[in-house]
């Protein structure tokens, strides 16, 4: 599976990502349903989403052991989840929502491989990269993040 | 209903009562955004009603593709406006339009006038009225911070400033802080009606009816706008638009000089090295737009968005003939923060000039400023336009339609820029022309004779200063604007994009087929009800004109010298167009024409 890279210095702010995010995921547009967001503040914006970190808090919080690890995707087992949303309130980046109208929490899932975001970001900000050439560090992003990478 | 919200949001503020009705009553017949707005507008002003009473309805509505394809994120505004007393309109970008579709509602109308200063705030299904009293004399600025801090951060915001809040009838409503419908004095209307501000944010999305056939056309659609060799260009726009105005001849100099400003040239090439080397400039753009043709830019620690499209900067430094970039910048801030149209701000402080008010091109600008927002002395006056300013101080001044300040471009040697000002509804010919041949006619000879050649079948229709198929050249853009502004799509990237990709993307939104043909017929249908509304109120062949100053006035130095309006030959454009549109001579919309569009007086 790719990973997803931001180069966060070119982001315009235009929520495109976010439109066909919710659009092929959920037939609809709507920002609160995208698995992607733009944050930011005045002219600085970038995307988030979720990074498939190793050793991820959402993971080690999950009181249900519901989130796992399949084919490079972190997928929420929705028989298993009880929807305490502790996942939402452990994640540094906010790559996990809760979907108010199904009922369910979200994550990106790469598509299954073919991340629609990357191909429609005019900017060209969001690239996806083949798992080989992303470094350690990269795919320990919460570590990083935090400084504690070895 | 998919592609449309469904819902428009009817909000009466002496009653307080608030209502919806189903947008299906009206899409099948008036598309959307400019369509159902001057339907609206139609059925609820009084025909002998004023700009500032409460019958005035005040109509925001956004088409069915606002948010749904690339660079749709147009929200349009329609009122009676105070500047023309005829139908004011003016559209805006930004966020605005899109969460106002997320949270359910194709649009707001808002009637009557509230007691004290109010805000309106709208969470999905929730329609709150709250005390505006505290920052009814906020900036927009200080108004949108304050709103956002009621309790939800990612409100968008619609609000006027001081200046609408004083009435001045150059006020337009600002969308959050950046993007301005600015034309025609609606800052003004909403001011009149003690309303501050209305907030929005929604989480219920828009249904599409064809996922697959949507998302493709999207990316056909996006891929064309990336290809385009302008794209790249958008980044240094704010840079180079000064120059590249300069270059295609357009601008005039202070109230509507008759020499040529020679230091033009070094003015524009300051406010050049102002973008690239002094301040601080970071593109972004509106909701899914990839154009990014607006920026924030920050200089010495105070911070603007700026729109480069419309050439506000480029107004104030021409018009304001201000060489220092520092001077023109505190200019813009100040302009910006109070939400007023910057064109006809400028406007009427250079015909404050001609009277001696104020010199050109000196700090006392600032002050004139201040006085126009605030009402004080001469500034009082000023407020009201340069109409009412020129009959009270008995010099002439240059306005097109009813009244309303001039476009950016020199109305003098354009000729679809000077019909366009007389007869274009609102007299805002941003909303009629903009992306005209003759526009560009000096720094794209090739794209401009080329279309010229396309609608007309001949190429000396590109060229400024001829007469030649100016009429049908004006009522074809009008059209594409109609549709632009109905659909709730961006101009710019709209007259560059094949109408059939727009048609295929509403067709996939909205599930009913919809062809470029079918569209021009929505586009003259609106038209002609536009005509309505302001035939009603008395306008016939002779309101359609210009300020007589500029019939007499002569271009006497640089690349337009000698030329001038000749009225004759501007007559026969007029009755061209009124042909083409289906009205009478007298630019009455005939019988026939209104039984072949359905429409009904």
């Amino acid at each position: 599976m790719p990973y997803l890279i931001v180069h966060e210095e070119g982001c315009i702010g235009c929520h495109t990502c976010e439109m066909v995010c919710s659009l092929s995921h959920e037939g609809v547009i709507n920002p609160d349903l995208s698995r992607i967001h733009v944050l930011g503040y005045k002219g600085e914006k970038f995307p988030v989403m979720c990074l498939q970190c190793e050793d991820a808090p959402c993971e080690l919080v999950c009181p249900m052991e519901a989130i796992h690890m399949q084919n490079g995707v972190r997928m929420v087992d929705d028989e298993k989840c009880i929807r305490c949303k502790m996942c939402t309130l452990v994640c540094p980046v906010g790559g996990v929502l809760y979907d108010y109208i199904n009922n369910k929490m979200i994550r990106c899932d790469l598509c299954g491989g073919d991340p629609q975001c990357a191909k429609y970001c005019p900017m060209n900000v969001i690239e996806v990269v083949q798992d080989e050439k992303v470094p350690e560090a990269r795919k320990r992003g919460v570590r990083v993040l935090y400084g504690e990478a070895d | 209903m998919f592609g449309y919200a469904g819902k428009i949001l009817f909000i009466d503020l002496t009653s307080r009562v608030v209502r919806t009705e189903p947008t299906e009553k009206y899409a099948a017949d008036f598309l959307g955004g400019r369509g159902i707005a001057t339907k609206i507008a139609y059925d609820l002003i009084p025909a002998e009603a004023d700009a500032f009473d409460p019958e005035n309805a005040l109509v925001m509505m956004t088409g069915p593709l606002t948010g749904a394809a690339p660079s749709s994120s147009r929200i349009d505004v329609v009122s009676l406006s105070p500047v023309t007393n005829l139908l004011g309109g003016s559209s805006a970008g930004g966020d605005f339009g899109a969460v106002l579709k997320f949270a359910g509602y194709d649009g707001i109308v808002i009637t009557g006038k509230a007691e004290k200063p109010t805000g309106i705030r709208i969470i999905d299904d929730e329609v709150t009225f709250h005390d505006a009293e505290h920052c009814w004399e906020y900036d927009v600025y200080d108004t949108v911070d304050c709103i956002k801090r009621l309790g939800r951060e990612d409100v968008q915001v619609a609000c006027i400033g001081k200046a609408g809040a004083n009435l001045v009838k150059t006020a337009g409503i600002s969308f959050s802080k950046r993007n301005l419908a600015a034309r025609g004095g609606l800052g003004a209307v909403m001011g009149s009606k003690n309303l501050k501000a209305i907030a929005v944010a929604g989480t219920k999305g828009i249904k599409v009816r064809d996922t697959k056939r949507l998302m493709e056309t999207n990316l056909e659609i996006e891929r064309r706008m990336l290809e385009s060799p302008s794209f790249k260009k958008y980044e240094s726009w704010h840079a180079n638009i000064s120059l590249s105005l300069l270059k295609a001849r357009r601008p005039y100099f202070g109230d509507y000089e008759e020499e040529f400003w020679e230091e033009a040239e070094e003015a524009a090439k300051n406010a050049k090295r102002f973008f690239e080397e002094m301040a601080k400039v970071r593109p972004n753009s509106c909701f899914a737009c990839p154009l990014r043709c607006w920026a924030w830019v920050e200089y010495k620690g105070e911070e603007a968005p700026m729109v480069a499209c419309q050439g506000t900067f480029p107004a104030i430094i021409f018009i304001l003939k201000i060489k220092d970039p520092e001077l023109a910048w505190k200019v813009y801030l100040r302009l910006q923060k109070e939400g007023l149209d910057i064109m006809s701000t400028a406007a009427v402080i250079a015909y404050a000039s001609r009277v001696g008010l104020v010199r050109l091109g000196s700090g006392e600008i600032l002050k004139l400023i201040d006085e126009i927002v605030n009402r004080e002395g001469p500034g009082n006056v000023l407020a009201e336009g340069v109409k009412k300013a020129s009959e009270h101080f008995g010099v002439p001044a240059v306005y097109v339609k009813g009244g309303m300040e001039s476009w950016s471009s020199d109305v003098r040697p354009f000729r679809g820029v000077s019909l366009a000002g007389a007869v274009s509804e609102s007299g805002s010919i941003s909303r009629a022309i903009h992306g005209f041949p003759e526009s560009s006619y000096y720094t794209k000879p090739e794209k401009a004779k080329k279309v010229a050649k396309e609608i007309v079948g001949d190429e000396s229709a590109a060229e400024p200063s001829s007469y030649r198929g100016k009429a049908k050249l004006v009522a074809y853009f009008e059209d594409e604007h109609i549709i632009a502004d109905s659909l709730g799509v961006c101009d710019t990237p709209m007259l560059s994009i094949p109408l059939e990709l727009w048609a295929e993307a509403l067709s996939a939104a909205t599930g009913m087929e919809f062809t470029p043909e079918k569209l021009h017929f929505y586009a003259g249908k609106i038209r002609t009800l536009e005509r309505m509304f302001n035939v009603r109120r008395g306008v016939d062949r002779e309101k359609d004109t210009l300020s007589e100053r500029l019939f007499r006035s002569v271009i006497r130095s640089g690349p337009w010298a000698g030329v001038g309006i000749d009225r004759e030959k501007f007559e026969e454009m007029k009755l061209e167009y009124y042909g083409l549109r289906g009205w009478d001579e007298n630019g009455i919309p005939t019988e026939e024409t209104l039984e072949r569009y359905g429409l009904e007086w």
